[in-house]
């Protein structure tokens, strides 16, 4: 009965309760529409930082993330490598050496970070392979040819098809040294790459080291990258021979990738409350004028038998009910804005370049992701606004006494 | 790579032997006359140098050249691996020739710092070891009948590595028995020890020389200097990126 009286009452003064409704479904909509635009920003560094580099989840001896020491290395190790491939979620592998050397061309030289890969593996992992500027990525794991940043082809002032010397140090102690041709330049955006890193091939790397055989990581993609703390944890902890392995998911590689988006489910949260603030008094306001213009009608209510606690309730009812439209019109509206955003994006490449945060890049675009806490966290608070905003006048109209509201006209 | 080593071990030996005479008297003023008796001096060396590494051992075999403080080549014989490998050093520019690229390297300035051939002597202990008595303040901390201790601190406007160094001398026979090396907290970071003094020409130097970094006490390089002959006759264009390709 008090639900049939709200629903009634909401619609007594159609075009008062039409503007307080759009009022919530434009500010709910726009919300859910702005939160999908931020992931889908979050989503971009996301995917730079871990898809350029480090992949997702990192597999190394104990000890090697931290020092990059050329001896804690790993057997190469089909067996585990299969095993992996297995696990749920995993969607690249890709075994990796690196080498700390000098690569020179005529009296330039400057010091590099050497990714020995096989490159159809790396390519499942990250993403090097698609941010070329020049020339093309590595045709096999052998030959002696390297893909380079393009802050380091500059200052080298090489061309793909040109030659370079590597210089370094072999596991032996011996001097690794070798003539490399550079077969592409890549351009990541992130700089200290762009300026310092060489992809090679594993095996030519191998060679030069005087490694057979090794490996120093094991890089994996998995399908949800949030999610690579969990599925870390249930990958094997060992190689087949029974050597411990470390396991590091993105988070603990990227710390301040982690801040950032731990920093975005803060702010998700202040947004909301900054938007709805503006809605919540409108709702305020429109509860108080309709409780006011009522005060003879609720003296009639209480004097035929309605309790206080009842007033009280059909009040709030009524926002119950009016939050509960908005919420729905809101959530469609906002799924379909989402929706186009993530269909469509908007390109703002000529308004912008890259932006580097967080060992991520901000790409210059707008495209938004879905996330279902950008749909759950409005809707709530769209809820908990209209109740609060209902409170006050609930409690005003509960506590009239029915004689001095009946004389009230 | 790095190859500053030889000069490095025969600056404190040097010094050492022209100093001594005259340590009561002005120790900055005698290394100024050190620095000034040696220019033009020469040498030719056969040396032996071994790593001892946590991972691997090995000895490599060298012939090396030295004109004056500024000027000093060497080439590894042995192993067969790194043969024909050849550091050329030209005031404070240093430059490794690799036989199997037939390519010259310049070592950047990021990288002197670094370990030279896999040894426990850096870049830096060539260059800036040449001129140390210009970077250093001297002070004499202690004098027995059997040693001389010296202190070296830096100049403050030097760009040095090390924040002290402690040289120990045989005060009877004018050779250094040790230096000590600490960082700019005043921490230990490694010794070289000196030994096998010997009778070269007309002067005793020692014609052993074992680095030890104080961090990893399982590690060390011993540099031997089989055969040394001083004053040769040589130019310095002996010393170009030309004569450092020649094998």
């Amino acid at each position: 009965m008090l639900v049939q009286l709200a629903f009634r009452n909401i619609w007594r003064n159609r075009r008062r309760t039409l503007l307080t409704l759009s009022a919530l479904v434009i500010s709910s909509s726009l919300l859910i529409l702005s939160l999908g635009i931020f992931s889908g920003m979050m989503e971009d560094m996301l995917i730079s930082a871990t898809e350029q580099y480090y992949g997702h989840i990192l597999l190394s001896s104990p000890g090697y993330q931290d020092d990059r020491d050329i001896y804690l290395n790993l057997p190469e190790d089909p067996a585990l490598l299969k095993r992996l491939a297995t696990q749920p979620h995993v969607q690249g592998i890709s075994a990796r050496l690196r080498s700390f050397g000098l690569l020179a061309t005529g009296v330039k030289s400057y010091p590099v970070e050497m990714l020995g890969v096989e490159p159809t593996a790396e390519s499942s992992v990250t993403h090097f392979s698609e941010k070329l500027v020049a020339g093309r990525f590595l045709h096999n794991d052998s030959a002696r040819e390297v893909v380079i940043g393009s802050g380091l082809a500059a200052k080298l002032n090489v061309q793909p098809g040109e030659e370079l010397v590597f210089v370094g140090q072999a596991a032996d102690g011996s001097i690794a040294n070798d003539l490399l041709q550079v077969a592409g330049v890549f351009n990541t955006g992130d700089s200290s790459h762009d300026n310092g890193l060489v992809i090679t091939g594993l095996k030519w790397l191998q060679d030069i080291l005087v490694l057979p055989g090794r490996i120093h990581e094991i890089s994996l993609r998995i399908d949800q990258a949030l999610l690579a703390p969990t599925i870390a944890s249930t990958l094997p902890h060992m190689t087949s021979d029974g050597d411990p392995l470390e396991i590091f998911d993105w988070g603990k590689l990227l710390p301040e990738m982690q801040e950032a988006i731990a920093s975005y489910d803060v702010s998700r949260v202040i947004l909301a409350c900054i938007l709805y603030a503006a809605a919540g008094l409108g709702v305020l306001n429109t509860f108080f004028m309709s409780v006011l213009e009522r005060t003879h009608e609720f003296g009639v209510l209480r004097a035929i038998g309605l309790r206080k606690r009842q007033l009280w309730q059909l009040l709030l009812l009524e926002t119950l009910l009016l939050g509960l439209t908005a919420l729905a019109l809101g959530l469609l509206l906002g799924l379909f804005m989402t929706y186009l955003m993530c269909r469509f994006g908007w390109d703002l490449s000529s308004h912008m370049t890259a932006i580097t945060y967080a060992g991520g890049t901000i790409l210059p675009r707008l495209r938004a992701v879905f996330d279902l806490a950008n749909f759950t966290v409005p809707a709530f608070f769209l809820l908990i606004i209209c109740l609060a905003a209902g409170l006050l006048p609930a409690r005003r109209a509960s506590r009239l006494s029915p004689m001095d509201a009946i004389r009230n006209e | 790579m790095r190859k500053p080593f030889f000069l490095a071990g025969l600056l404190p030996v040097l010094v050492t032997l022209f100093i001594t005479p005259a340590l009561a008297l002005d120790l900055a003023a005698l290394i100024r006359d050190v620095e000034i008796q040696y220019t033009g001096r020469s040498s030719h060396a056969i040396v032996s140098m071994q790593v001892s590494t946590e991972h691997w051992q090995r000895t490599m075999e060298m012939e090396s050249w030295s004109l004056g403080r500024d000027y000093f080549i060497t080439r590894i014989t042995e192993p067969a691996k790194d043969r024909g490998v050849a550091t050329l050093k030209r005031d404070k520019d240093v430059w490794n020739y690799l036989p199997k690229v037939d390519r010259v390297v310049k070592v950047p300035a990021s990288l002197m710092g670094g370990s030279w051939m896999g040894s426990h002597i850096t870049n830096d202990d060539l260059v800036k070891g040449s001129q140390v008595d210009k970077d250093y303040t001297f002070q004499l901390l202690h004098e027995d009948e059997g040693i001389y201790r010296i202190e070296g601190i830096p100049r403050p406007e030097a760009a040095v590595v090390w924040g002290r160094i402690v040289y120990t001398l045989d005060r009877a026979r004018r050779v250094p028995l040790r230096v000590d090396y600490f960082d700019e907290d005043g921490v230990k970071v490694r010794e070289l020890v000196f030994s096998e003094v010997q009778q070269v020409g007309d002067r005793l130097i020692p014609l052993t020389m074992t680095v030890q970094p104080t961090d990893k006490p399982d590690e060390k390089t011993v540099v031997r200097y089989r055969d040394i002959t001083f004053d040769i006759s040589l130019q310095d264009d002996f010393f170009s990126l030309r004569n450092l390709k020649k094998r």
